[in-house]
Formats: structure tokens, C-alpha cells, sequence
């Protein structure tokens, strides 16, 4: 079955799906900016881009409860069914794990602060920026998919997570190591911990986005595990 | 999604209705078999290869489903598609039809329909009819209600007749509102009230299946809302199976949902399924509102 | 097809035409509107003068000249010593009369005189003494005051002097005027309600003719009419509506029925004197005859309302029936019909006023003879009431003329009773659905 949300007989109907799904991935580009920013002002102590993440968090914020509005709106005017019901549904679950990863890019940001003025080159930078790349892929991969109703994508990018999580682990030995090996480096350490957990948690939420991406689309929920959901895949 | 073929048969029963192998007109897609869960394991109407004509022009293809016990089942589709023909079929509302034959296995309880030794006038007491515009007697309430049994001679004492009067309008939802004016004419009162007096008339010869033709399309929300109650809860007692235009409406009062299409029955489901996830995608197009 | 944006007018542009063309299509609303009440004004007028005309002929019958004068039942001049049916049938009331009439103008004295005398007054009057004594045994012998019919000339004469000072002569003689006015002045000659008119059959001698012969005529025809076609007319269209499969043989049965209603009358009179009359040997005359008659004339108009009273009834009464499991007999009895009978009556009254108003047919069955009798059944000679008009309009005397109006009064009035309760019918037994 393919998706077409441009064949309504109502043409109101359609700008409406269109715009909020418009408005869901300009949002996504955002905070994909704000994840890059967040990232890079960290490995280069940049204190004044991370003010910059902290500062498009609100915008951030407010383009979630606007695109909520207008979903409910859709929702009281239309009584969308089927695609018409996921489409809403599945912009309106991917806009809140958007705002989430925003969350978590302001950590990052809050975190960058942070380190930037106890002194630079903390250790674990390199694990940071190797999750890191894998986390900012996994996200835009997800959107990608979403924009393109691409369900092998999206699953594709859904095993990714493991991986990132793998990687996760990995480098929380290795810091704890560093940690063992000089406990003078604990805060700073403990600082980067955080933001290696705030990425490991963004790549769960453009995991949460690939999810939606098959709900959408094969409108099977294969949340928290339930793989088996999505039949003959 | 394009790589992928839904196939619903897997879960449904492996007995299929036969392909149907005509292309439908107007649309580019074939519908070759119902999707879905045609079947079920309780069935108290059995319908297998329908086939309705208008004289010539055929009205039904090849329909084959089943409605089961205490069960409320929808049947959507745009105007002309058959579903009301099809729901007549049910208790041979279609024989008063000047030129419409009827073809197929149709069974209520396994007893056949349609066949020459089949009497319609006990068919019809089992299977009674709600219709599109409310329709009472010019009679008055009671008159309305009572003329069922009396005329099958279910009540032989007037006091037996006041009791089924009495609890047909109260299951119907209308006796505190008439019972001080059964004598008044029926046609008085307001149009849910008058639907709610046809159900009631309906049940009053205790039928097993009740059929309803859009029986809302001509209420008012507030009216639409108490029958769609009333169908909830005289789902307990009777096989019920409603034909409507409000999607809504399907999708609030059945537990499967029939999408016909052009004569054809395209897709049978649970109602959830329907509603949330179509495997047809002529069903998607109708009730996402992509027609035309 | 035409492209919206290249005519490109404008709303102000679309306004103005629209008032380019209002005045002229106010002008054919006026026109249209003026056409219609001239058409009623019309039809209006034509009934007026219609009516006016037989109200101011006809309204005479209504009223009778009537001579009073005081007789004596003389044994010797009647011929008779006691009252019984034998000796009154031989008894000579016209002698008694005569001579009543001489002692109140003993002047007339020659033969001719007397004879003009002596047809002052009708020659039913002997009739009018006989009915008095028959019913008054004790009055033989005795002298009483009587008020007897006065003549038709007479009454010609004393009606035309309303109207001019010489008034309408005829065969009327100056001497008998001259006494006819010298009653009047003495009040011994009056114009009082003609109960004859209604309780008589027809006559030779217009003073002495009446309708009721030919009211009860129609009544009895009217009767078999109803009792036949009605039944058989609503039995015909239910047949038709409800049950008969709709193909090219009702489709000949219908255009047939609807044929039925425009051949002419004259050929169902026909019909009837060769089936009913040649062939069953049914009494000529008869309202029985007249009634079959009739009744094949109204069928097809009955047998058209009432299809089209039953096709009036929503099918969602006729649906609901059937989901209920009603036959289709039931379906019939107990929804369709009542509710379709107020149109079935109202067919059937104007089915029956036409049937009222028909004369040929009933002419080609014998209807037209000479009735005197009031006819007591279906079975016994009669005419009908236009049939009846149609006789007077042809009688030569003048008194007859004013009849003739006075019957198309009285059958208009009937006619206007039929239609009033139709309409009465049809508002009482109504309803809403």
C-alpha cells in the first residue's frame, strides 16, 4: 500500500496532513542542528555555541506544543482513520521524542559549559565524538525514512541502536578506568559520562522515530519489542 | 511497502470465498477476493456466493460472509455499493423488488433462506428491520408496538400484549418517555423517538436478528447517540447487522466491519482493523476519504 | 465550455446585467399573474351567468298558483251516498268543482264562457277533493274552503304580471284575466310553495308535474352504481397496485382502463341495451339497468383514483408492514387501505356525480319513457333527474320551462352535496403520516 496523503477528497484536508508533517521535520532539522551544535561545542569547549543549543531549546519547545494544537485540531475537524489517524498520531509521538533529544542536546550543551570552564581536553572526548556520529546518523537516517515512507530504512536504522548502545557500555568501562586510574579527573569524568549517556539516550529516541516510521506505514506498533508485530519483514 | 503483500488469508480462515474476476468499474484495482475475516466459527447468518440482479445489471458479485451470534456487524461503502441490496437479501426485503433475483447459499441457523418451501412471513418475524427514515404505523404507540404479536397471534390475552408492549419500549429506551401516552399516534413524536418506537416495534416479536438500514442517516447527534446505546446493548439478545454512512458510527456500534465496494465485498474485519489499519486499499481510500 | 477567466466580468458587471434583465422579467411575472385571474374571472363569470340565468327561470316552479273556493261536497252532484274506495273512484269531483266555480262567477253564462271558466283551475284539482274526502269521510255533504292548484296558464299569467303590467296572455282570454285579477285582488287567488313540484311524478299538465319520480330514479341507479362499481373498482386497482407483476399484459390492461374513461358515453347505453337488455332480459327502464350502465361508465374513473390514492401511500408504511412480517393481504387490509380510502372516496363521489349528471347511455336503455309513478325499487320503470330535465326542455308548454330550470337547480344542488361531502370526507378521514 502506498501513502498518499495528497488524494483527499477535502483539499484542506491535505495542506492540513502536509503542513503538520512539514512542520514535524522542520522541527527534526532543528534538532538535529542543535545535536550537531551540542556535540561540537563539547569536543571544542565552544561555551558560546553551546549557549546558542540552550537558547533554541525554547523555540524548540514551542514548535512542539504548536504542532500538538494543530494535531488536535486535525484530530476534532477530521476524525482522520487509518493512515490519515497514523500520520497524526505518528507526528505527534515523534514530535515529543523530538523534544526529548532537544532535552538532552541542552544537557549536552549545559554539560560543554561545564567542562569548558574546568579546563579542556578532559579524557573519553574520543568516545564521545565516535557515539556521537553514530547517534547524528541514526537521527537523520530515522527522519529520512519518516519523510520518504521507507520502512526497511527505518528498520535499518532501528538495529543501529544496538550498536550505539554496545558502544555506550564499551566506553563507560573505559571511563571508568580513567576514573580508577586518577580520581582527581572524577568530576570532569562524571561530566562526560553524562553526555555519552544524553547521546545513548537520543539514539533511542531516533530508534522511537524509526518505530513510528512502521507504525505509520505498516500501522503494526513494534514497540518495546514486539518486533513481531510487522509481519513477513 | 511496495515490496510487501499483504496477506490477510493467513489469519483469517482457510476457506476463501471464490475469486471474483471482474474488473470493478471506475477504479484501476481488481477486487479478485474479500481481505480480511470473512468467517467466523459461530455464525447465525451464513452467506456464501451471493449474487444479486437487477434484471440485467448485476448488484451483487459474488459476496460470501458470515454474522455471528450476538454479534453487531457494519457494512460501509459509498452509495450504490450494494450494501443495503445486500442487507435486504437478509430477510427477503428484496422479493417485492420487480426483477431482482437473488443467487447464493444464504442460511439463518443452517435453515436456508431463500427456496421455494421457505415462507417469508415467519423468516421475517426472526429477522426483523429497522429502516433508514423512521417509518411508525399512523396508529397509535401502542397500536404500533402490538401489531407484531398480534398479527403472528403471539399474545392470546390483552394483559400478555400490555407486558410485551411494555417491555419491548422499555428495552427500546422509550417507555418513560410514552407510557403516559400510548394512546397518541406515534407519528407525534420526535424522529429518534419515532426510530426508537420502529426498534421497539421490531423487537416486540422477539426476532434473533435485527437488521438496521442506516437507521440514523435522518436523526439528529443527540438521537443518533441513544440508538447507537440502544444497538450496544441489544447486542446481548440479537444478532445484529447495521448498514451506514457514518464511518464513525461503524467504527463505534460494530465488533466487524464490512467495506463493499461496487458490488463486491472487498474487506472484512475487525472493526479495530478496519478503523486504525485496512489491508485493502480500496477500504483505506474510503474511509480516509481519498474517493473520487 | 466556457473559461471562467478569459469573459472576466466583474461582480459589479454581473450586477448590472442581472438589473438590464429584471424589469422585463417582472413584466411576464405581472403578464403571467394578469393571464390567470382573467382565465378565473372568466370561469367565474360564465358559472355567474349559468346560474343567474337558472336561478331567475327556475325559481318560479318553486312557488304555485292555487285558486281558494269554497265546494260542496253535494251527494247528488258527486253521485255517491257514502265514502268508500268504489264509490270514490266514480264520484264526480270535477262536477263539484264546476259548480263551485260558477256560484263564485255566476256572469259566465254561455258555453264558451264556462269552459273558460271551468279551466281556472288544474285538472288535477278533482284529485286534490278526492284525497280531502277519502282522508275526511264526515265532509261529504258538508261546505268547506279549499285552495286548489290554479291551471298552468293561469299560473303563467300570474307569474309574467311580476314582471310587466300586461303580463304573459297566451291562451289566457280577456274575461278570464279579468277574473284571474279580480281573485288576486280579493286574495282568492295566491302564489303558495309548490309542494307538487316534489312529491309528484311527471305529468302532461306541467301544475302537476314533479321530480321525485326522477330524484328517486337516480338515487335507485345511483345506488346499483355505487353498490357495483365501487367494490369492484377498488378490488381492480388494489389488484393492479399491489399484487399484479408489473409486464406487457397489465401494461394492456392499463392503457386499456385509461381508454375506458374517454369512450363516449353513448356507446356504454349501447352496451347496455345489447348485453344487459337483449341478451340477460333485464327490465327496461330499470334503475338496475341504468346502475350496470353507469357503473361500467365510472369504473375506469374509480379504478384511476384509486390507483392513485393507494400510489400516494409512502412504501415506508408498505416496507414496514412487510418487515414485520405482515402478508401481503394484511400489508393491504390493515396500512394501505385505510390510509388510501379517502382518496378512494372522494374518486368514488365524483365518479358517482358524474354518473348522475350522465343521460345518454340511459337514454339508449329505455330511461327516457314517461314516468309517473314513483318508482319503489330498482326493478320498476324509471327516469333519472337529466334525463327528466331533457324531457321538460322539449315540452312545449311555457310552465314547463321554469321546471326545467327548477330541475337543473335541484340537481346542481345534489351535485354540490356530492362534491361538499367528498371534501368533508376528506378532511375528516386524512391523516397526516
Amino acid at each position: 500500500m502506498e501513502m498518499h496523503f495528497d488524494q483527499h477528497i477535502s483539499r484542506q484536508f491535505n495542506e492540513d496532513l502536509e503542513s503538520i508533517k512539514t512542520e514535524m521535520l522542520e522541527m527534526g532539522g532543528m534538532v538535529a542542528r542543535q545535536v550537531a551544535d551540542a556535540v561540537d561545542a563539547l569536543a571544542n569547549a565552544d561555551s558560546e555555541l553551546a549557549e546558542k543549543v540552550l537558547h533554541i531549546e525554547e523555540e524548540i519547545d514551542r514548535r512542539e506544543m504548536a504542532l500538538d494544537e494543530h494535531a488536535t485540531l486535525i484530530i476534532a475537524k477530521r476524525q482522520p482513520a487509518a493512515s490519515d489517524l497514523r500520520m497524526v498520531l505518528s507526528v505527534t509521538r515523534i514530535a515529543r521524542d523530538l523534544e526529548r533529544i532537544g532535552d538532552e542536546a541542552s544537557k549536552i550543551a549545559k554539560m560543554a559549559i561545564a567542562l569548558t570552564d574546568e579546563g579542556t581536553s578532559p579524557r573519553g572526548y574520543t568516545e564521545i565524538r565516535h557515539i556521537a556520529n553514530a547517534v547524528r546518523k541514526m537521527l537523520n537516517d530515522a527522519l529520512d525514512a519518516y519523510t520518504r515512507f521507507d520502512v526497511a530504512s527505518a528498520m535499518a536504522t532501528l538495529a543501529e541502536d544496538e550498536q550505539v548502545d554496545m558502544d555506550y557500555r564499551t566506553a563507560v568501562r573505559e571511563l571508568i578506568t580513567y576514573m580508577m586510574e586518577d580520581p582527581r579527573s572524577i568530576s570532569r569524568v562524571i561530566n562526560v559520562l553524562w553526555s555519552l549517556r544524553s547521546l545513548e539516550r537520543i539514539g533511542d529516541h531516533a530508534k522511537n522515530i524509526c518505530e513510528q516510521v512502521v507504525y505509520l506505514v505498516e500501522g503494526a506498533d513494534i514497540r518495546h519489542g514486539h518486533e513481531k508485530n510487522l509481519k513477513n519483514f | 511497502m511496495n515490496t510487501m503483500t499483504l496477506d490477510a488469508a493467513g489469519q483469517a480462515e482457510p476457506v476463501q470465498p471464490k475469486a471474483v474476476e471482474q474488473d470493478t468499474v471506475g477504479t484501476q484495482t481488481k477486487v479478485r477476493e474479500t481481505v480480511g475475516k470473512p468467517f467466523c466459527d459461530s455464525a447465525k447468518l451464513r452467506m456464501r456466493n451471493v449474487n444479486v440482479f437487477y434484471g440485467e445489471a448485476q448488484a451483487i458479485h459474488d459476496v460470501s460472509l458470515d454474522i455471528g451470534r450476538n454479534e453487531v456487524v457494519a457494512m460501509i461503502g459509498p452509495s450504490g455499493c450494494g450494501k443495503s441490496t445486500f442487507l435486504r437479501c437478509l430477510n427477503r426485503m428484496n422479493d417485492t423488488i420487480e426483477g431482482c433475483r437473488v443467487e447464493g447459499e444464504l442460511s439463518l441457523d443452517d435453515e436456508p433462506i431463500y427456496g421455494a418451501k421457505v415462507d417469508v412471513v415467519p423468516l421475517r418475524a426472526r429477522v426483523g428491520m429497522v429502516f433508514q427514515k423512521p417509518n411508525p404505523f399512523p396508529k397509535s404507540i401502542y397500536d404500533n408496538v402490538a401489531y407484531g404479536p398480534k398479527i403472528h397471534g403471539i399474545a392470546s390475552r390483552r394483559a400478555e400484549l400490555d407486558e410485551i408492549v411494555e417491555n419491548s419500549l422499555r428495552r427500546a429506551g422509550l417507555w418513560n418517555e410514552v407510557k403516559d401516552r400510548l394512546d397518541k399516534p406515534g407519528t407525534g413524536l420526535s424522529g429518534g423517538q419515532q426510530q426508537r418506537l420502529c426498534i421497539a416495534r421490531a423487537i416486540a416479536v422477539s426476532p434473533e436478528v435485527i437488521l438496521m438500514d442506516e437507521p440514523c442517516s435522518a436523526l439528529d447527534p443527540i438521537a443518533t447517540a441513544r440508538i447507537e446505546e440502544l444497538i450496544d446493548e441489544l447486542r446481548e439478545n440479537y444478532t445484529i447487522a447495521i448498514v451506514t454512512h457514518s464511518m464513525q458510527q461503524a467504527a463505534r456500534v460494530s465488533q466487524r466491519t464490512a467495506y463493499f465496494h461496487l458490488g463486491h465485498l472487498v474487506e472484512v474485519n475487525d472493526t479495530e482493523t478496519v478503523f486504525t489499519n485496512p489491508q485493502h486499499e480500496l477500504t483505506e481510500a474510503y474511509i480516509t476519504g481519498r474517493f473520487g | 465550455m466556457t473559461d471562467l477567466s478569459q469573459t472576466k466580468l466583474t461582480q459589479q458587471q454581473v450586477r448590472e446585467r442581472i438589473e438590464q434583465r429584471l424589469a422585463s422579467r417582472h413584466r411576464k411575472e405581472k403578464i403571467f399573474r394578469g393571464l390567470g385571474i382573467a382565465s378565473i374571472a372568466f370561469g367565474m363569470l360564465a358559472v355567474l351567468v349559468l346560474f343567474t340565468d337558472i336561478i331567475s327561470k327556475g325559481s318560479g316552479a318553486f312557488v304555485q298558483s292555487a285558486i281558494e273556493l269554497r265546494v260542496h261536497y253535494d251527494e247528488q252532484v258527486l253521485g255517491i251516498d257514502k265514502v268508500d274506495d268504489e264509490s270514490l273512484a266514480w264520484a264526480n269531483f270535477t262536477g263539484v268543482i264546476r259548480e263551485a266555480l260558477r256560484e263564485r262567477f255566476p256572469e259566465a253564462s254561455s258555453r264558451s264562457e264556462k269552459r273558460e271558466l271551468y279551466s281556472l283551475v288544474s285538472t288535477g284539482a278533482p284529485f286534490t277533493l278526492r284525497d280531502r274526502l277519502e282522508a275526511n269521510p264526515e265532509l261529504l255533504g258538508q261546505t268547506e274552503t279549499v285552495w286548489l292548484t290554479a291551471d298552468d296558464d293561469v299560473d303563467t299569467f300570474v307569474k309574467s304580471l311580476s314582471d310587466s303590467a300586461e303580463g304573459f296572455r297566451g291562451r289566457t282570454s280577456d274575461q278570464k284575466a279579468g277574473w284571474i285579477e279580480q281573485l288576486m285582488a280579493s286574495g282568492e287567488l295566491k302564489k303558495r310553495f309548490n309542494t307538487t313540484f316534489f312529491t309528484n311524478g311527471d305529468s302532461r299538465e306541467p301544475e302537476q308535474a314533479g321530480i321525485r319520480a326522477a330524484l328517486m330514479g337516480s338515487l335507485f341507479t345511483l345506488l346499483v352504481t355505487l353498490a357495483l362499481s365501487f367494490p369492484i373498482g377498488v378490488a381492480a386497482a388494489i389488484y393492479l397496485e399491489e399484487y399484479a407483476p408489473k409486464n406487457r399484459w397489465t401494461d394492456l390492461i392499463e392503457v386499456n382502463i385509461n381508454n375506458l374513461a374517454a369512450v363516449p358515453s353513448i356507446v356504454f347505453g349501447l352496451l347496455g341495451l345489447a348485453i344487459f337488455i337483449n341478451f340477460f332480459e333485464l327490465p327496461r327502464s330499470a334503475p338496475l339497468v341504468g346502475g350496470l350502465v353507469l357503473t361500467l361508465m365510472t369504473l375506469p374513473t374509480i379504478i384511476i383514483s384509486s390507483r392513485a390514492a393507494l400510489k400516494a401511500v409512502p412504501p415506508s408504511i408498505r416496507e414496514a408492514a412487510m418487515g414485520m412480517g405482515a402478508s401481503r393481504m394484511q400489508v393491504v387490509f390493515h396500512h394501505v387501505l385505510p390510509l388510501a380510502m379517502p382518496g378512494m372516496l372522494t374518486g368514488a363521489i365524483i365518479g358517482m356525480a358524474q354518473a348522475l349528471g350522465e343521460t345518454a347511455p340511459l337514454l339508449m336503455i329505455g330511461m327516457v319513457a314517461f314516468i309517473v309513478d314513483v318508482p319503489g325499487g330498482i326493478t320498476d320503470p324509471s327516469t333519472v333527474l337529466p334525463v327528466q330535465i331533457f324531457l321538460w326542455a322539449d315540452s312545449p308548454e311555457r310552465a314547463f320551462v321554469e321546471r326545467t330550470s327548477a330541475a337543473i337547480m335541484v340537481l346542481l344542488s345534489v351535485l354540490i352535496l356530492m362534491n361538499a361531502s367528498a371534501v368533508l370526507l376528506r378532511k375528516k378521514l386524512e391523516r397526516r403520516w
